[in-house]
């Protein structure tokens, strides 16, 4: 009986060993991060875009690559979202069978695996087949190629969470597959669909690779799909190459504003995952 | 009641045809990366490209060895790190935190996978490499601190979140029944969590740590970074080495200049894709496995 | 019966929501161009010019855009940068109007259609840590090429003691750009190779490469005339030393090779005695031919932007190269 009680001692103090370490690092990124950026951060950051010597040290603001973003990450998790929710609940047994289900989810895997730059030259490409050039709506495709694999999966794993019992009292009282879907499947599965969407949503909006050749970049608000626009990791990266420490500095404020608007997104999510719980049978 | 079949069928319908459209993506992106590859393809032999280990784009040489070695081990070395600590964390998180805890870390640790992959990079650039040059040099290896380590030490940090929040959310949804009856036959929290809890999910618990090795695997920004981007296979830990994405992202300006260079970064990536497949496959097979005991 | 909740009316309405706010927003949201006084009042020029390439040219084409957009307001211009190479692939592809590059052009890219002038110049300087006990050598003496091309294109490993002839064990760490740029291939062109020859440890833009001198004391490395001299002193940047390149190869570093200042580098670009490369002509790059809109920006560029050169950083053109350019875009 002591050796069982140690063996759990041990291992409760690895575990808590290992979850001050991954706060620890998290710590010592935020810390650098607001430590270089806090200075630098101001209301004009937020709502002004770059007046012409902004890369140089002076006025202006990244309201460009905040609006960008947005306008970036939501259609492309709109975009992601109207193909994926459908392919994961297409993966249940009742709709497909075990092959396609398989191909299927072996395809998103792999899709999952490739670098977000390979996206970006994949965009490139089909961009200059179109004959559009850098613009919004390249950075949405390409970022929802990016998204699609992250959130049908990470949806298919929550989806498969749902204890089969529910469902078959849902079937055996007489409701047809979609009935089930959104009534029983979709609810207990929403945490969990939630999740997903934000960890896309989270991924996407930081993500340098895949928009850097298809989404272009401007000190204008994007005013259609067709215009290039700029997006916080490009802009985090371009004030970063700058060889002024001012403007190094509005990078790590960029950087401040992008965990700012992660965090929110994240928030929202554990809010709105929270309420749907209540629906949940455990 | 016929309505609501011709929901069904619609429903139905439409389900097929986003399935069908997922899985052309794939089908779509590794074809046209292949279209693309051809011309290497062709004029140099596929054991070359693969085994090569000089790399000379202006004078038609391209072998991807280095590359391919660099990649799986920046890769390894992040798994190594990452996966012990992330279950670890997981199952604190979920078995034994506090419920406030675990909702007010689970924010926090989302924070982690916001963070834009420049800025890991840049941090990295700052924290960890001065660390590793320390490190190597108390090793006795006179490493300039960018090297396979660094890269590995800031994949495995990035890949976190993804296998922490996925596993936490997996061992979650556990039935509460299971753990009782366990704890009912009078094991300890431990042992309930190590025979019932993991057992039963395992499977998600695999697949987050499959999630999170293909991310490792295509994270190319922050990698660059740190890595040292020198086309020679790495002989030790604090040497410099050249993963794929890297070579992409670094040399994708000149691809439309150099004859071949194209092609052959879109090999590079074909090879990517290839590799992550493959890797999915075993995973895959390795899980059915699991499943049917 | 199952009755589907109000919940799921919901979830779906805020779905469709969504989508048509994405679809809807930038159509419907205003531009957030600065509006500016215009001096002179002639607007005829309306519309877009998109650029993108080279970092080394960023700075001095975003400052061109202001004064070229204060100038005509109803012109927009849109600037990314992303490397020399990305700005010539983007041109080439008609992904943009003009692309920005920190190198020559070559033949297989002139045979594509790329077409160029240049429009500026600036350099590349080799650098070594501030804290580095041998730059009181250095400093007087200055490096010749061939060391350079030891270090660089041979890939020896050298220690600094062999450099400056003391008895330090001290090995060389080499560093390189790992991002396929205008600065290496012109710091490789001066050392008689390209830029896939370099050795050393590749670290990505310029910035990290003057990050990695700046924490290694053991470090050498190469940087734009931008990155290693602080734009609003004109001193070198703190941490970075530049090292003197002995051109004449006489064993010290003369008043002509002094590269303590901006100025004094700026002096030795413009007589030629620093060498050309490392110096380097900056271009713009079109697919075909410079038309239109793009046209007129680059005559502006030509003729009155070159006054802007200097405050920026840059190098300007001379009398003769503006008027060969102004040919070549067809005036």
């Amino acid at each position: 009986m002591r050796a069982r009680r140690l063996e759990e001692a041990v291992f409760k103090g690895l575990m808590v060993i290992s979850l001050g370490l991954v706060l620890a690092v998290l710590a010592a990124i935020v810390v650098v991060v607001v430590a270089r950026g806090a200075s630098a951060l101001s209301l004009s950051m937020l709502i002004e875009t770059p007046k012409g010597g902004y890369y140089l040290g002076k006025e202006g603001g990244i309201a460009n690559a905040i609006v960008g973003s947005l306008y970036l990450a939501f259609g492309a998790s709109a975009l992601s979202l109207l193909l994926s929710l459908p392919t994961a609940f297409a993966l249940q047994k009742e709709y497909t069978g075990r092959r396609v289900a398989s191909i299927t989810r072996l395809s998103l895997d792999a899709l999952w695996g490739t670098p977000s730059i390979v996206y970006g030259a994949f965009g490139f490409i089909i961009m200059r087949y179109l004959g559009i050039g850098t613009s919004l709506l390249g950075g949405i495709l390409a970022l929802s190629l990016l998204m699609l694999p992250i959130m049908t999966r990470a949806m298919e794993e929550a989806i498969r969470m749902v204890p089969l019992e529910l469902k078959e009292i849902s079937y055996s009282m007489g409701a047809t597959r979609i009935e089930t879907t959104l009534a029983v499947v979709l609810r207990q599965a929403l945490p969990g669909i939630i999740t997903a969407l934000v960890l896309a949503f989270g991924r996407g909006i930081g993500d340098a690779a895949s928009i850097l050749f298809t989404a272009g970049y401007t000190d204008h608000i994007p005013r259609s799909l067709l215009d290039p626009t700029a997006s916080l990791p490009l802009a985090i990266f371009f004030q970063l190459g700058t060889p002024f420490p001012e403007v190094q500095r509005r990078a790590y404020a960029s950087a401040l504003i992008l965990l700012v608007i992660v965090l929110l997104a994240s928030l929202a999510a554990r809010l709105l995952s929270r309420r749907f719980s209540k629906h949940i049978v455990r | 009641m016929r309505w609501r079949r011709i929901k069904d069928s619609l429903a139905t319908r439409s389900m097929y045809l986003a399935v069908a459209l997922a899985n052309s993506i794939a089908l779509v992106v590794g074809l046209g990366l292949f279209v693309k590859a051809r011309p290497i393809l062709a004029t140099t032999s596929v054991s070359q490209l693969l085994f090569s280990s000089s790399w000379h784009p202006l004078k038609g040489e391209f072998g991807f060895y280095p590359f391919i070695i660099g990649t799986l081990a920046v890769t390894a070395i992040a798994m190594i790190l990452a996966v012990p600590v992330c279950l670890l964390s997981a199952i604190y998180l979920s078995e034994y935190a506090h419920r406030r805890v675990r909702e007010l870390l689970r924010p926090v640790i989302d924070l982690l996978a916001g963070i834009p992959s420049v800025i890991y990079g840049f941090w990295g650039v700052i924290v960890i490499v001065p660390l590793v040059r320390a490190t190597g040099r108390a090793f006795g290896s006179p490493t300039t601190g960018y090297s396979l380590l660094a890269g590995g030490i800031i994949l495995a940090i990035m890949v976190l979140p993804i296998i922490i929040s996925v596993s936490t959310e997996v061992l979650q949804t556990v039935p509460i029944e299971a753990r009782e009856a366990s704890l009912a036959l009078g094991a300890t929290r431990w042992e309930t969590v190590k025979h019932v809890v993991i057992r039963s999910a395992l499977r998600g618990i695999l697949a987050s740590i499959v999630l999170g090795f293909a991310r490792a695997f295509g994270e190319t920004m922050a990698v660059l970074m740190v890595v040292g981007n020198v086309p020679k296979v790495p002989t030790s830990l604090f040497d410099p080495a050249y993963p794929l994405p890297a070579l992409i992202a670094n040399n994708y300006g000149e691809m439309m200049s150099i004859p071949l260079y194209d092609s052959a970064l879109m090999l590079a990536a074909l090879i990517l894709l290839l590799v992550v497949a493959g890797f999915n496959l075993l995973a895959h097979f390795t899980l059915l496995r699991i499943e049917r005991r | 019966m199952l009755t589907p909740g109000i919940d799921r009316r919901y979830f779906i309405l805020g779905l469709v929501l969504a989508l048509l706010m994405t679809i809807g927003a930038p159509a419907c949201s205003s531009g957030g161009a600065p509006s500016q006084q215009t001096p002179g009042g002639e607007t005829e020029l309306q519309g877009r010019i998109k650029v993108s390439g080279a970092w080394a040219l960023y700075p001095m084409m975003v400052r061109w855009a202001e004064e070229f957009q204060k100038i005509h307001p109803q012109v927009r211009l849109d600037i990314s940068a992303g490397g020399a190479g990305k700005g010539m692939a983007d041109a080439l592809a008609g992904l943009v109007d003009i692309g920005m590059v920190s190198r020559e052009v070559r033949p297989e890219e002139i045979e594509q259609g790329a077409y160029f002038v240049p429009v500026a110049k600036d350099a590349v300087f080799p650098t070594m840590n501030e804290s580095n006990p041998a730059w009181e050598v250095l400093g007087e003496q200055g490096i010749q090429r061939q060391t350079f091309v030891d270090l660089w294109i041979n890939g020896n490993t050298l220690t600094w003691g062999e450099i400056v002839g003391t008895d330090s064990n001290d090995v060389v760490n080499v560093y390189t750009r790992s991002d396929a740029c205008g600065a290496a291939e012109t710091w490789a062109k001066y050392l008689g190779g390209a830029q896939e020859d370099l050795a050393g440890i590749g670290v990505y833009g310029d910035p990290g490469l003057a990050e990695a001198v700046k924490t290694d004391s053991l470090g050498m490395g190469y940087n734009n005339l931008n990155y290693a001299y602080d734009a609003t002193t004109g001193l070198l940047v703190v941490g970075l030393r530049v090292i003197p390149i002995d051109v004449n190869e006489d064993g010290e570093v003369g008043p002509d090779e002094d590269l303590s200042t901006k100025t004094r580098a700026i002096e030795a670009i413009v007589s030629g005695i620093y060498p050309s490369p490392p110096a380097r002509d900056l271009y713009l790059v079109t697919q075909g031919g410079f038309q239109g809109l793009a046209q007129e920006f680059i005559r502006w560029i030509l003729t009155e932007g070159q006054q802007y050169t200097e405050e920026v950083g840059y190098i300007s053109l001379t009398d003769a190269q503006v008027r060969e350019a102004l040919g070549r875009i067809g005036n």
